[in-house]
Parts: C-alpha cells; structure tokens; sequence
C-alpha cells in the first residue's frame, strides 16, 4: 500500500470495526446496522490527528452519512478515485442499462482520457465501482475529481465542460490543487471561488495560490 | 428532499441580486435577489431530509435581529457543511451589497 497520507475522497478498509473511532456520542442506530468492515470508509476533507484518519460512513440513504475516524495504522486497503477510472469498471457492469452515470462514463471517459486530465471517480459512483456494494441510484449525479497540481488551461477546460453537459446525467467536477479542491463550475465563471481546504472552506481569487490572507469559515 | 420556508423581519431592500455557489455534493447555490421592505423571505430546498432544524438555528443567527437588508433567498443545498452555508450566505450578502 502507498505510504503517504490518504487524501480527501480515497476509499480506505480496515482491518475491523474495533479500528474505528466514532467520538464520544458513538455511531448512528443505522451505521450499526449496516456498517461492517467489509465497507469501505470515504476519507473526509480534515486534518489527520495523532494517527488518526478523519473518514465518513455511508448508509443507503441520502441522508446516511455519518463522521467518524479509523486509526491510520488500522488501514488495510486503499482505492483512490483515479484507480477506479483506470479499473474501467463501468463497461459490462450489470446495472449499466439502468444508471445513468454509467452509461456517462462510457461517452466520457474517452474525452477526459484525451483531455489528458488525471481523472478519479469519487461519490456513489465511485463507492460503487470501488466495493461491489449497491450505492448508485437511478437520480445520481456523477462526481469527478481532477488531480491538478498545475492550473488548468481555461479556454480548454471550458471546452471540455461544454462537452461533458451532454452527457445523460449531470456531472460535478472538482478540481484538486494543492491547496484544496474547487467547483470547475464555479471557477469557470471568474470570481471568486470556494476552496475547501482541511482546516474548512475558504473565499479565494485563484485556487492555486496559497490562501493565508484568507478567512476560514468557523 | 426536504422544503423549508422562514421569514425573518429586516432592513430596506438589498441593493441587488446575485447569484453564489454551484450545484454539486457538499455544496449549495444561494440566490438572491431584494426582498419587500423589511422582510426576508427564504425559501431552502435539501436534498438532507430532516435537516429543518439545523437550517433554522443556522439562519436565527444571521438574520432574527433583523439588522440585514431584505432579501429574498432561494437556496439550494446538496448537503453543504454548516462552515460552507455559513461562507455562501454571507458571500451572497456581500454581493448584494452588505458588506
């Protein structure tokens, strides 16, 4: 397993539910009915604390979700959102007639391949392609995320976000810089936009440059 | 998807409208534009079904005392973060003119 620090959307397993730290108000009446450690946990955007990974639950509802953290050392597995787009798994898949962000995936993932972007799959679609385990619905959206350690060449990446709004579902993308992670809709438009960082959310003029004169939401 | 609707007294109108946030995961989009004299009005939508309450404390905050402009909000939440709502609101209301 790869030895840096899991980032914000990685899908990570552990070794057994005794790895997990729910706080002091404990897990949810149906995380401890659905939860198992054959689940994966979703590593949540905040500072990783004395060996201590902040992830979240997720339930087969909407409103399932649920923070909690497992113990750095506990981790025995880890999928990043890129290595699910590379695993392909969308093709053949079983309930590729029935949900459309598959069916997205296999119009787009050519253009995003060509776009030379370092593109992951995050959300239901990516939990789902990740672990065998139901989570898509036919109303999901489908969550992308792009690695850029460098910015973006806007006049392409509008292009490209033109492209990708014929595709059958809608589709959000988030752009990873090494600050934090923002709406490519959002930065599109110019402006400021919201960076959401591991110590919370941040205004920001350009989501690559180090924001220390910004004010961090409470 | 749960509606929530609050009304909460204020200022004259806001300036202008605006338009802050985007739709997608663990974001919201927060339309504004200026509401009748004295008057918020703000109508939420969310896809976090018995988030009612949190919406109602977070937003007693800002506006029951009624020293803000009014507004009309219209905000569509797709399970934003209280620090994320709390930043676009008051984005939102920096662009209409209340700074």
């Amino acid at each position: 397993m790869r030895k840096d620090r899991p980032h914000a959307h990685d899908l990570v397993w552990c070794d057994s539910p005794a790895a997990l730290d729910a706080g002091a108000a404990g897990l949810p009446d149906w995380a401890r009915e659905c939860w198992h450690a054959g689940l994966p946990l979703v590593v949540r955007r905040a500072p990783l604390v004395g060996g201590l990974l902040p992830v979240g639950l997720r339930g087969p509802q909407r409103s399932q979700r649920h923070p909690a953290h497992v113990r750095l050392d506990r981790v025995i597995r880890r999928v990043t959102p890129q290595d699910v787009a590379r695993a392909r798994g969308w093709r053949g898949h079983p309930r590729l007639d029935s949900v459309p962000p598959l069916q997205a995936l296999i119009a787009i993932a050519p253009w995003l391949d060509d776009w030379g972007v370092d593109w992951g799959i995050t959300g239901a679609t990516g939990f789902e392609l990740a672990s065998g385990h139901l989570a898509l619905r036919r109303d999901s959206d489908l969550d992308l995320t792009l690695r850029c350690p460098q910015p973006l060449d806007r006049a392409e990446a509008q292009q490209q976000f033109a492209l990708l709004q014929s595709a059958p579902c809608r589709i959000d993308i988030q752009l990873e810089t090494p600050h934090g992670a923002v709406a490519l809709a959002e930065w599109l438009r110019g402006g400021r936009c919201l960076l959401k960082t591991d110590l919370g959310p941040l205004l920001v003029g350009d989501p690559w440059q180090a924001a220390a004169d910004q004010e961090i939401a409470s | 998807m749960e509606k929530i609707h609050l009304e909460y007294p204020a200022q004259q109108p806001a300036a202008r409208a605006t338009h802050v946030g985007v739709v997608g995961s663990g974001d919201l989009e927060v339309l504004a534009e200026p509401g009748e004299s004295g008057k918020t009005v703000i109508d939420i939508r969310t896809s976090v079904d018995g988030s009612g309450p949190v919406w109602t404390a977070q937003l007693a905050r800002l506006f029951a005392a009624g020293r803000l402009p009014a507004v009309k909000l219209e905000i569509n939440d797709f399970g934003a973060t209280p620090g994320v709502v709390q930043m676009r609101i008051a984005q939102a209301l920096e662009e209409i003119g209340h700074a």
